[in-house]
């Protein structure tokens, strides 16, 4: 179909709109007011384990060991003060490690040095029983005394709780499993980790437990304390966004309603699309939201610049209002239409990454682009229909020349005489830029993504670092062949030997297995004897002791191995996070496992692994999305405008943002994470809108010319001044990303400007002289 | 002579209906502690113990059990599985407030018998199932304040319904709400719940016989609604008033064994 045809349907649309503008009014106030009920129904998921799509192998690797172990997910509260051996002190410990248990809704045991299953032997007994007594003794006692010596009795034990000094202590809560997600949705719209991060939070900072200067670790918190940083850092940067945005219009229109007809898209398309993922309780990730708001943003813009520019300039030749809003949707309104339809196709893509967060982004932002699209053409459109007509400004008109299109002009005969140098120079950058892509590399961990300057992150990796916390874990099972074989003594050495040579591995902080429960029971059994720290020498002694542990009130064993005595579990705590050595080093335990139980299957699980996985999908998924995008947009192009050339052409000044963004991510070492991730195929999806506006244009143009030049001229002319202008105005509002603490929103913020401007370098330079080098639309017919 | 006794435990009922309405639920938890099961016992028990995906380990334990006075001695051995067979353990259960429990495990790869004491958790499990050592029969009548909440019928049987609230505020439930058949002086059913007063386990008994003139649980199940895990006694071949040595719960018999 020709342009011009499609344009007279647009025209036809415009008028229909006007003649019912106060019923679509009210339909659209509706509309809002049903989807702001349903925002209200939103439920925003955090929990780790729901990044992946359901039956995804992680994610049922990750559902037997709970089954098997329980709840991988532990809470971790460091303690400091100058020596925790003081009464005052050692109540304080108490009453927090009490308060964690009774109070953590999901909170299933405590460890902690007023809290521990500490076995002691002697000649005809054993106890379990606490190293602090009920009582606690006065500072500087001789019972104060033994309580310190109890402590520190046993190496392997002290180790975990408390440091060596006395000034450092570690609280473990371990977690009940959380319910799954239809259980819980049925109880509220705050999911159990949240839940467990905002009770933590709650009670370690209360002013009784200041003397001891809690600070929290452990998924759910970090969870919890990321998700409020979020949401505030969120609101901040939505209002950066918007007085950027009102700031940028208000120059830009001059007018009220240039500045509150974006604001009205965005409305619009946010409120409708949370809406509807309200009403239809879509998955929707807190991490990523900010990605669809900021994208509404820009594209709004991007759509009422065009459409008010146009207006302005119908405005300027006859002054009437009505007719210059037809005319504006007759010659705007199709390339804004098919601008909009690309970007959330492009958008689409994100479905290709089997990340559930990556999901949400492709199909929120899908939603948001398209509901801002309507709303810019349908109420935009009637907004300025209100007023008075104005006077026109005599001898003006379609060729005449404000200050900015005389330059722009003038720009576009430099570019059209120089395509040589043009083309050299734009080839040379981007093989440079291109050797940058392959330095890319995923990264998960909050120090890297998020960065030290958020105080949270500060916390808790400070806590990871100190003696006695640590930030991640993974577990190892190990899963015999049959039921009962855990139990053999050969086994459990060869799990002695695998733990040995974890603990020698440069990110390992600390292993615990049933091996440590085991020795010490032998140990105790044997009056204490340390020549006895060491593995039973028959099943059966195995077997017994573990019964009489359970008999004593031990609780532990079934954490580490399961009911069959299949399954030893391995659990491994990391204090540092290098994504490159942490996948060396799981691939070498796997290894090591290996060897050492060869009929064994072997399993690594947990937040470590799951980050690892989570980078192979968003490496491999963002490849498959970009170039699904590309053909996608590749192939709309060729079907719009009927031409293979033109849509193969079309792809090239396309490429441009990727090969810059990329380029500049390999080159200074910024790692794909879950926002940076989504860069490539936005930027793809946003960049094409000038391509497909200097294209459409200088299509139209040429049908009606028959000349590249005077085509290429005229297109300068008309979309040239709105392409800059929205590349800048866009600019502007991720520069908002940059004013955060948050290394992953400055990162995004500085390369959406690089890829943003990068297409428009590319649609002003090189589409101009690849469209006339190409005559991509035929032969010209005319010499001027 | 069985006419008698028919007559004799009909006036019982009779009676046990008559001063319902004036009893505490004190007394009727004392009727329970109190309800004749002979002075000594034994008994063949299954354990079940069931986790919330299906696996299970099982146990079986021969059982002894004598009562001196209001004190209760056992002895139990470990006849299955392979690995624990001939585990003895010996508990004398003091009914006095305060006073710890003895417990004694002998171990037979080791050869050695270990005496345990103390417990580092509030959560004092009787050999890693769902039933404490209290829910076994070792509480005393006042470490709870009871008070019957109402009657009522619960699977045909006429009940009394107690609630029991701790004295000591770290127990690890909050409230205790039990199902007493009015007929059998036998709990049918009973809710524990957790220090947040939410439900934390279930208990259930399915089967109740007349064993020798002696009401007896013959299967029970505890189950931690929280954390899908569950415990299912079974208890066969039940004898009262068998004739055990009193020397039988000692150490020395603990380490020679069955």
């Amino acid at each position: 179909m020709k342009i011009e045809k499609i344009n007279e349907q647009f025209g036809k649309f415009a008028e229909r709109l006007l003649s019912v503008r106060w019923i679509t009014l009210i339909a659209f106030v509706l509309i809002l007011i049903v989807s702001v009920i349903g925002m209200k129904r939103m439920v925003k998921e955090t929990s780790f384990d729901d990044y992946f799509i359901e039956d995804d192998p992680m994610l049922v690797k990750t559902e037997e060991f709970k089954s098997h172990f329980g709840n991988d997910y532990y809470i971790g509260i460091l303690t400091q003060c100058d020596n925790h051996f003081t009464k005052e002190n050692l109540t304080t410990l108490r009453a927090l490690s009490n308060e964690l248990l009774d109070s953590l809704s999901y909170a299933d045991k405590v460890t902690s040095l007023t809290d521990i299953e500490f076995m002691v032997g002697s000649d005809d007994g054993m106890t379990i029983e606490q190293i602090v007594p009920d009582e606690i003794p006065e500072d500087g006692s001789q019972a104060m005394e033994a309580i310190k010596a109890k402590a520190y009795s046993k190496p392997h034990v002290a180790r975990k709780l408390i440091s060596e000094k006395g000034d450092l202590s570690w609280i473990m809560v371990k977690l009940r499993t959380f319910p799954k997600d239809s259980v819980w949705k049925q109880q509220g719209s705050v999911s159990p980790d949240i839940i467990t991060g905002q009770e933590v939070e709650h009670i370690i900072k209360k002013p009784e437990y200041a003397s001891l200067n809690p600070r929290g670790a452990g998924m759910p918190y970090v969870t919890h304390c990321k998700s409020v940083y979020i949401g505030k850092e969120m609101g901040r940067l939505m209002m950066i966004a918007t007085i950027i945005c009102m700031v940028v219009m208000i120059c830009m229109t001059r007018s009220v309603r240039g500045v509150v007809a974006p604001i009205i898209s965005v409305i619009g398309g946010l409120f409708i699309t949370y809406g509807i993922a309200g009403w239809t309780q879509m998955y929707v990730d807190s991490t990523v939201l900010m990605i669809p708001m900021i994208l509404s943003f820009a594209v709004a813009i991007a759509y009422n610049i065009h459409l008010f520019s146009y207006f302005k300039g119908r405005m300027r030749i006859h002054g009437e209002r009505h007719k210059a809003i037809v005319e504006t949707i007759k010659e705007i309104g199709w390339s804004v239409f098919f601008c909009g339809f690309t970007t959330l196709v492009s958008l689409l893509s994100f479905l290709a990454i089997p990340i559930r967060p990556m999901h949400c982004v492709g199909v929120i932002s899908s939603m948001s682009v398209f509901f801002v699209l309507m709303t810019s053409l349908v109420i935009t459109p009637l907004l300025l229909s209100f007023g008075k007509n104005q006077k026109p400004i005599e001898g003006f008109t379609e060729d005449s020349d404000t200050k900015w299109t005389k330059a722009i002009v003038s720009l576009s005969d430099k570019v059209l005489s120089n395509p040589r140098k043009i083309g050299l120079s734009f080839s040379a950058i981007c093989i440079l830029l291109c050797i940058g892509l392959w330095k890319i590399e995923a990264a998960f961990d909050i120090e890297r993504t998020m960065g030290i300057q958020v105080p949270y992150v500060k916390e808790v990796v400070d806590v990871g670092r100190s003696e006695l916390g640590s930030l991640y874990s993974y577990d190892l099972i190990v899963e015999l062949a049959d039921n009962d074989e855990a139990k053999k003594p050969e086994n459990l050495q060869n799990l002695d030997k695998l733990q040995q040579q974890i603990g020698t591995y440069k990110l390992t902080k600390r292993t615990t297995s049933i091996l440590d429960i085991l020795k010490d029971l032998n140990q105790t059994l044997n009056n204490g004897d340390t020549t006895y720290y060491c593995i039973p020498k028959t099943e059966e002694e195995v077997a017994q002791m573990i019964l009489l542990y359970e008999n004593a009130g031990g609780t532990e064993s079934e954490y580490w191995i399961d009911y069959d005595y299949r399954r030893l579990r391995l659990m491994v705590e990391i204090s540092d996070f290098n994504s490159a050595q942490v996948e060396r080093e799981m691939d070498q335990i796997q290894g090591d496992a290996q060897k050492l139980f060869p009929n064994a299957k072997i399993t690594v699980v947990g937040n470590i692994p799951q980050f690892v996985t989570m980078m192979q999908y968003l490496v491999r998924g963002q490849m498959l999305s970009f170039v699904i995008s590309i053909l996608i947009i590749g192939v709309i192009l060729m079907i719009a405008f009927q031409s293979i050339r033109v849509g193969l052409i079309g792809l090239i000044p396309n490429m441009m943002p990727a090969i810059f963004v990329g380029g500049y991510m390999g080159w200074m070492g910024i790692p794909f994470d879950m926002m940076t991730a989504t860069l490539l195929p936005m930027m793809l999806g946003m960049a094409v809108d000038d391509t497909i506006h200097f294209i459409n244009h200088s299509k139209l143009e040429f049908d009606r010319t028959q000349h590249y030049q005077s085509a290429i001229k005229r297109t300068f002319r008309v979309v040239g001044v709105a392409i800059i202008t929205t590349s800048v105005i866009t600019s502007a509002v991720f520069a908002g990303f940059c004013t955060s603490d948050c290394t992953m929103c400055i990162n995004f913020g500085l390369m959406a400007i690089i890829g943003v401007l990068s297409a428009l370098i590319a649609d002003l330079f090189v589409t101009p002289i690849l469209v006339k080098k190409c005559k991509v639309f035929g032969k010209e017919t005319s010499n001027q | 002579m069985k006419k008698a006794l028919f007559i004799l435990a009909a006036c019982m009922m009779a009676t046990f209906g008559a001063n319902a309405q004036n009893l505490t639920g004190r007394e009727i938890i004392q009727k329970v502690k109190d309800r004749p099961d002979g002075d000594t016992r034994y008994g063949e028990m299954e354990l079940t113990l069931i986790k919330k995906n299906g696996s299970s380990r099982q146990r079986k334990v021969s059982s002894w059990a004598m009562d001196e006075g209001k004190d209760t001695k056992k002895m139990m051995f470990f006849t299955y599985p392979g690995d624990v067979k001939g585990t003895g353990f010996l508990t004398w259960d003091y009914d006095q407030i305060g006073k710890e429990d003895a417990k004694w495990l002998y171990l037979p790869a080791m050869k050695k018998t270990r005496r345990i004491s103390g417990s580092s958790s509030k959560t004092d499990y009787f050999m890693g199932t769902d039933f404490t050592y209290d829910d076994m029969g070792s509480r005393h009548i006042d470490e709870d304040k009871h008070t019957l909440l109402r009657e009522e019928m619960k699977d045909g049987h006429k009940c009394w319904v107690v609630e029991s609230v701790p004295v000591d505020k770290h127990e690890i439930y909050s409230r205790k709400v039990t199902w007493i058949r009015q007929d059998c002086l036998v709990a049918v059913c009973a809710e524990y719940y957790d220090k947040l007063n939410k439900l934390h386990r279930l208990l259930t008994i399915s089967e109740i016989k007349k064993i020798q003139d002696f009401w007896t649980i013959c299967k029970m199940e505890m189950k931690n609604v929280q954390t899908g895990h569950s415990t299912v006694i079974e208890v066969k071949n039940t004898q009262y008033d068998v004739k055990i040595d009193k020397d039988l719960f000692t150490v020395a018999k603990l380490e020679k064994g069955l």
